[in-house]
């Protein structure tokens, strides 16, 4: 275990000492901020309310889960694996007292903490502003399942980083997998719509499955289906990926 | 004499028909042991198998007592290595390298990452980031790197590379050193062949993926004028005829 806790810090530590953080952190925060801007406008210039406190925040993830955040989970899954490998730093790592096993968990537990990090920063200056700027509609009920959903987005947004760990042990160059990565994501979402009755198998549909808990009636058989839809596809996608890294030749 | 390395059988070949083939060969402890062949003989594919970069198509490589395809942390565990060009992450200063890797061994403190950066002439350049820093000090780093967590066996291959004569000289000291006073085993490959001559006391020669022979420095230097000249007849008795062996 202390064998994988170094290696996860030392992840850790380079996605930190990256500007990759930063520039994910600005992002978010210029999103909640043109977002805020919108809706100001929105209610000055014609009249309309726009969202409530507790509404904005659920504004931003519905935006943020299908633009920014898979974008920011595929530029630090890439960076994770295919930026180490074109610059052979990967071996740095592999030379050491520590099984690919535990290397290959520890970069995607990085990212995993990476999104969840965005995820909270996200929710904390969106409830923030909307705290600030909307009126006043907070319920202790609407609180709870803002956050909630936040929280369950990560698991989405987990079995996508998963993939493009995949992607990226497959294609040697990084931006083989970031075109790949975002034309997959535009077909399945063309996909999403061509076939509906088969969209609920589709990652990109999954990206919005934190409006199920939304519903009041609380659909508890249909959150189970997808959960274990995601879990399902989630362990194939590391056991595929994994099984390519640790044969790979460096 | 206690084993340190064993390499058993080992074979591993690439489409371009390079490759190693049915390699075995026994390092002893306090050995500095030179493995001398020209590019592409297969001195890196043998230490590329044993630091777990690439696996063996056959036989399996121990290190003090541990296999190396199946108890890979238990056999690298004592292991320093440096494999061709040293890497580092540029984004970090070299404190912050030496940092990284000193987490997978306990015992290790900043004191000591201090200590190797000042046995490799480093330490003035502790918080520069890599990404600015020569292949001569690239090289000191990597080799600062491989002595990190006081090894009991250290792999270098092709150490020297990118080094000017005084760096050549500080880490062949640092290498004799380790050895003397703390019995630390090292493989070193080289085609520097003065160089293997200066540094190492036993010498396995490789060509064409076959160990030809094994020999103590003392040994071959009794008998040739130079290793060059044990070299170049070592490859010529077995089979090559060698335009530059006059």
């Amino acid at each position: 275990m202390a064998v994988f806790q170094a290696a996860l810090l030392n992840e850790l530590e380079k996605l930190y000492k990256k500007k990759k953080v930063l520039v994910a952190i600005l992002l978010s925060l210029a999103v909640i901020v043109i977002g805020q801007l919108v809706i100001v406008g929105v209610r000055s210039g014609f009249g309309l309310r726009g969202t409530g406190s507790v509404e904005f925040p659920m504004l931003v993830l519905s935006v943020v889960v299908n633009t920014i955040l898979p974008l920011f989970t595929a530029l630090v899954a890439i960076d994770s694996f295919s930026g180490e490998f074109n610059q052979n730093s990967m071996r740095i790592t592999l030379t050491r007292p520590v099984s690919r096993f535990k290397i290959y968990t520890a970069k995607i537990t990085a990212i995993v903490l990476f999104i969840l990090g965005a995820l909270l920063l996200l929710l904390v200056f969106s409830l923030l502003a909307g705290f600030i700027f909307n009126t006043n509609s907070a319920t202790l009920d609407s609180l709870g399942r803002t956050v909630f959903s936040y929280f369950v987005s990560l698991l989405p947004l987990t079995v996508l980083a998963l993939a493009i760990a995949l992607l990226a042990n497959i294609f040697k160059s990084g931006i083989a997998v970031f075109f790949v990565s975002v034309l997959a994501f535009l077909a399945l979402k063309v996909l999403g719509v061509l076939f509906s009755q088969y969209s609920s198998l589709f990652l990109t549909t999954q990206l919005d499955w934190y409006n199920l808990f939304l519903v009041n009636s609380f659909p508890i058989l249909k959150i189970l289906r997808q959960f274990l839809i995601m879990l399902g596809s989630g362990i194939m996608l590391f056991t595929a990926g994994f099984y390519i890294f640790d044969k790979k030749e460096f | 004499m206690e084993k340190v390395i064993e390499i058993m059988n080992l074979t591993k070949s690439y489409g371009n028909g390079r490759g190693i083939y049915d390699l075995n060969l026994d390092i002893y402890k306090g050995d500095i042991f030179g493995f001398l062949g020209p590019n592409g003989a297969g001195k890196t594919t043998a230490m590329k198998i044993m630091t777990g970069l690439i696996r063996p198509e056959q036989g399996d490589v121990r290190i003090l007592g541990h296999s190396v395809t199946e108890e890979y942390e238990k056999a690298l565990a004592k292991v320093g290595c440096l494999i061709e060009i040293a890497e580092s992450y540029h984004y970090l200063s070299a404190f912050d390298n030496l940092r990284q890797l000193a987490r997978y061994y306990p015992g290790v403190d900043h004191k000591r990452i201090d200590e190797v950066l000042e046995l490799t002439g480093m330490l003035k350049f502790k918080h520069e980031k890599t990404k600015k820093f020569s292949l001569g000090m690239k090289q000191r780093l990597g080799l600062a790197a491989a002595v990190l967590s006081r090894p009991q066996v250290v792999i270098l291959d092709e150490p020297l590379n990118g080094l000017d004569v005084e760096g050549m000289i500080d880490i062949r000291k640092m290498i004799q050193h380790l050895a003397e006073k703390e019995q630390t085993t090292f493989l070193i490959s080289s085609h520097l062949i003065h160089d293997v001559e200066l540094t190492c006391n036993r010498i396995g020669v490789i060509y064409n993926g076959k160990i030809l022979n094994v020999e103590n420095t003392q040994t071959i230097l009794k008998n040739y004028a130079t290793l060059e000249n044990y070299f170049v007849s070592e490859v010529e008795r077995n089979g090559r005829v060698s335009s530059s062996a006059s």
